[in-house]
This record gives C-alpha cells, structure tokens and sequence, in this order.
C-alpha cells in the first residue's frame, strides 16, 4: 500500500504521521464521551474485520493469497507505530512517576533514582554506539550490555534450578492422594528420561507385552496417553475462551471492568 | 499466510453465533448460573486475610504486553482491587510492561474511586521493574520481601519466572492464587500456589468475580461451543471405530475444492 522512504521524505512522513496524530487525539479529546464511545467501537470494528476478512475471504487459484492479503504488512505496521505510541505513554508515565517521587523525596525516592540512572545508564551507550561507532562506545556498550545485564540475567535464571527443588519438594510430601500420584507419576518419567532408571527394567524383553512394563515405555505411556491429552484439553478451553474474549472486544460487547458499567 | 478452510469457516460462523447469541440473551436480562471455582472462591479468604494482618495485596499482570491474555489479567486483577479497597487494604502492583502501566494506573486508581477510597492509592503503589524477564522477577522478588504481602495474585502470560516469584512469596507466608493460559506455566504454579486457575477458568475469572451478564453470557456460549466440539469429536471417533473417517478428511482437508470453484468462477 505504502512504498519505503528514506531520508528527507521519511522524515516529513514521520512529522505529517505524528501531527495526524496530534490532531486525532485532540478531535477525539473533544468530543462528548457519548460520541467517542461509538466512534472507538466503529474503529476498533473496522481493524478487527480487516483480519478476520483476510482469514475467511476464499484465496486465489494458488491458494496463497485474496484480495486483502497484500495490505496486511501496511496494518502491521499501523499496528507497530501504535504500539510506539503505547510505549511512550508508559515511559513519560513512568518518567513522570519516579521523578516526582524524587522531587518530593516520598518513601523509597532512592529506588526511583536507581530506576532513572539505570534507564541512562542503558540508553546513553545504546546510542553511543551507534551515533559515534568508535571503540570505546562500543566497550562501554559491551561492559553496560553483556557485562552487566546479560551475566544478572543468567544470574537470576540460574536462581530457578533451586527454587524447582524446593517448589518439587512440598509438591511432592504424600499429604493426599492427588500428592501421591502426581509423585508415583513424576518419579517413573524422571527414572523413565535416564540411563540409570531404564536400567533398573533393563532385564525385561524389549518385545511382547512385558515390554509395556519397562519404565521408559511406562513414563512414553504417562506423556503420551495421560498427560498430552489432558494439555490438548485445557489448551481447547484456553482458544474457546480466546475467541470469546477476541469476539467481546471486537464487537466492542465488553463494557465491564476497565471499561465502564455493564450494558 | 494462513487461511481457512470451508469446514473452518462454518465452524468459525457458528462458534461466533453461539457466542455472541449467549451474550446478547444474558443482556437481554436471562439469568446464568456459574459452577465454583475454588481458587477464585479463595480471593476473598485472602483478601480479607491481608486486611486483618494489615498487608498489602500484591497483584502481578506477567510478562505480557498489551494483548488479550493481559487485558484480561488487568480485568481480574482490578475486580481483585476492587474487593482491597472495598475492605479498606492497599494493593502493590509490579509492572512489567511500559505501556501497561497507565492502563492499570487508571484501572484500579478508577476501582478505589468507585469503592469511595480514591486516596488509598496512589502510584506509588505501583512499581515499574524494566521490560526483561529476570529483572522483573528480580524487582517482584524484592518487593515481595520488603512488603510483606499477606496474598500474591499472579495472572496473565508467566514463563520460567514464575517459579521464583511464587517461592519467594510462599516464603513471607502470602496465601497464593495463580491463573495463566500458558501450559508449560501451570505445573510450576501448582507446585508452588495454594490455588491454581487453569485453562479457560482463566477466561471465567471475571464472569465469576463480577458476575456481569455480557461475562457470563460469554461463558455459557463458550460451554456451548466446547459441548459443540465435544459433539464433532465423537462423532468422529465414532465414524473412526467403523472405518469412516468422515469428521477427520472433512477438518484436515486444505479445501473441499470450493476456493478453486470461487476462483474460476462456474463454468
């Protein structure tokens, strides 16, 4: 629909887009709320229908494509700059927030200084690096990025290892009997998944129907009979409830929670 | 890309029907009933508990963005609000999300205005923990220990942090209600929550909470759809038993030919 630009022209694109912007937000500020309910509903409507068009409407004779599919990379895109909107809505929110709580040295007012240095301390050598790509951008960059960031990351993930441990531990103290199975079950597939479990079955045939009694078929019959059926089930309930609360939105049928009173 | 099918179509046609039928009926004044859900019948035990300990109620959305799983944490975590600021608690709200946070802002700010406690809470009940997964878990980790929380509410989108958030609350002693539509979540958060909401009880939470008919309109199409489902899938097991796998070529079939009959045109 839209082809690239790039340099001046992307730029006045840029600066017409946001003013477009600018002035849907004030005609839309301006409106009675009675009037901007509906005009949000025809909208939100409208999107929603180009999708689920796309989807539906019969394809062309090499099945790959109809008449709106050309135009979906355009709405994604629309999509994206949306969300670059939402974005700098919630960083000037978050801006706003942590500065006043500074300014006003409100409880925990520390917690927001480290946030804001913390978001500079990140941002400056991003784009350092890449305004002035010389070696020593990039090193600070790398020291912000790989050397701090990444290593607390692994940091905190390497955290999970013991908290499955303790977590597996109370799940698993035979208090009930739903306790005890899910410990029978969990102690075949771990035996099941090593070398020293199977080898525990090993001296049963590995054909006829008393190999339905080594342990690794016991923990493949767990997974494959018990426990992947009943993932497919709540995953089933999971998509009806998806398109329930997809048609809600789109029909604009919700009015509850965060949006107002029930119809 | 991906397209439907002609079965696709007809069943997308008449799963919406069943649906948006349910919803407009409910409006229309019929009455719907809903089974309990322990977990959520636990949010007013552990509401109420935090309120007698004086503790603050922490509320926590997941990793999502703006998307229909958290739209729907957002909804139950300000119906959950709502009770707090009716009993006179306060809520702690980690985000994780940029654009999340004037949403929720304005959601539970809008939840104590309307229970008459508009200065119970402020934004300085909410705290934004950076846009990375461990660093959020880190942040959560940490206000878990400072404050205390008598009851942790964790729904919306959950991947490996979920396990340290709720360790870390188990070990302040916060009674624990937890609801995520990711599967791969959901053994964790049974491990470690006192009450776990799965699969489209998650999609219920808010029909049982509020009990608004558009939400249980919503929830009986949904059954209605499952029923529907249920139905096709035994049929065609049934069709299976005698050879006739008349269900399973009819919804694994590309097409039934009629795409190449529109594009042609007749002849």
């Amino acid at each position: 629909m839209f082809t690239s630009k790039a340099g001046l022209a992307l730029a006045g694109f840029i600066a017409m887009a946001a003013l477009l912007s600018v002035a849907i937000y004030a005609i839309l500020m301006a409106l009675p709320p009675k009037a901007r309910k509906p005009l949000i509903a025809v909208v939100t409507f409208l999107s929603g229908a180009i999708y689920a068009l796309e989807w539906v409407w019969p394809v062309d004779a090499g099945g790959k494509e109809n008449f709106l599919t050309p135009y979906l990379k355009s709405f994604a895109d629309i999509v994206t700059v949306l969300q670059g909107f939402a974005l700098g809505i919630g960083i000037w929110s978050i801006l706003t927030v942590h500065l006043k709580r500074v300014a006003q040295r409100r409880e925990n007012w520390g917690f927001s200084v480290v946030l804001l240095g913390g978001i500079l301390a990140m941002l400056i050598p991003y784009f350092l690096k890449d305004v002035h790509p010389n070696g020593y951008n990039k090193a600070i960059y790398a020291i912000a990025f790989d050397g701090a960031y990444n290593s607390l990351n692994a940091t905190m993930y390497s955290v999970v290892a013991f908290y499955i441990v303790s977590a597996a531990y109370r799940a698993f103290r035979i208090r009930s009997i739903e306790a005890t199975v899910l410990l029978g079950s969990a102690a075949l597939i771990m035996l099941g998944q090593v070398a020293l479990g199977q080898a525990l079955t090993g001296w049963i045939p590995t054909t006829g129907f008393a190999a339905n009694f080594r342990v690794e078929n016991v923990a493949n019959w767990i997974l494959e009979k018990i426990n992947s059926p009943a993932l497919q089930a709540v995953e089933l309930g999971v998509g009806v409830g998806t398109l329930a609360m997809a048609l809600r939105l789109w029909l604009s049928l919700e009015r509850g929670s965060y949006f107002e009173e029930d119809v | 890309m991906n397209h439907a099918t002609w079965p696709a179509r007809i069943l997308m046609v008449i799963f919406t029907a069943l649906i948006v039928f349910a919803i407009r009926k409910a409006q229309g004044g019929a009455q719907y009933q809903i089974r309990r859900i322990p977990g959520l019948s636990a949010i007013d035990e552990a509401v109420g508990r935090a309120v007698e300990m004086g503790r603050p109620v922490l509320l926590s959305h997941g990793l999502g963005g703006v998307d229909v799983i958290t739209l729907q944490a957002v909804a139950i975590c300000t119906s959950v609000a709502r009770q707090v600021a009716r009993f006179g608690g306060r809520v702690k709200l980690p985000i994780y999300s940029a654009p999340l946070f004037p949403l929720v802002e304005e959601a539970v700010g809008q939840a104590y205005a309307d229970e008459g406690r508009p200065d119970a809470f402020s934004s300085d009940d909410m705290a934004f923990f950076a846009g990375q997964q461990f660093a959020y878990a880190a942040g959560v980790s940490g206000m878990i220990h400072r404050e205390k929380p008598a009851a942790t509410f964790y729904f919306g989108t959950f991947f490996a942090e979920s396990l340290i958030l709720a360790e870390n609350a188990m070990q302040v002693g916060a009674i624990q209600v937890a609801g995520t539509p990711s599967t791969t979540q959901i053994p964790f958060f049974i491990a470690a929550c006192d009450y776990v909401i799965i699969g489209d009880e998650y999609y219920a939470a808010t029909a049982y909470i509020t009990r608004q008919p558009t939400l249980l309109g919503s929830i009986v199409g949904q059954d209605r759809v499952k029923l529907a489902l249920l139905l096709l899938i035994l049929f065609g097991v049934v069709l299976g038993l005698f050879q006739l796998p008349v269900i399973a070529n009819l919804l694994g079939k590309e097409d039934l030919g009629l795409d190449a009959y529109f594009a042609r045109g007749p002849k």
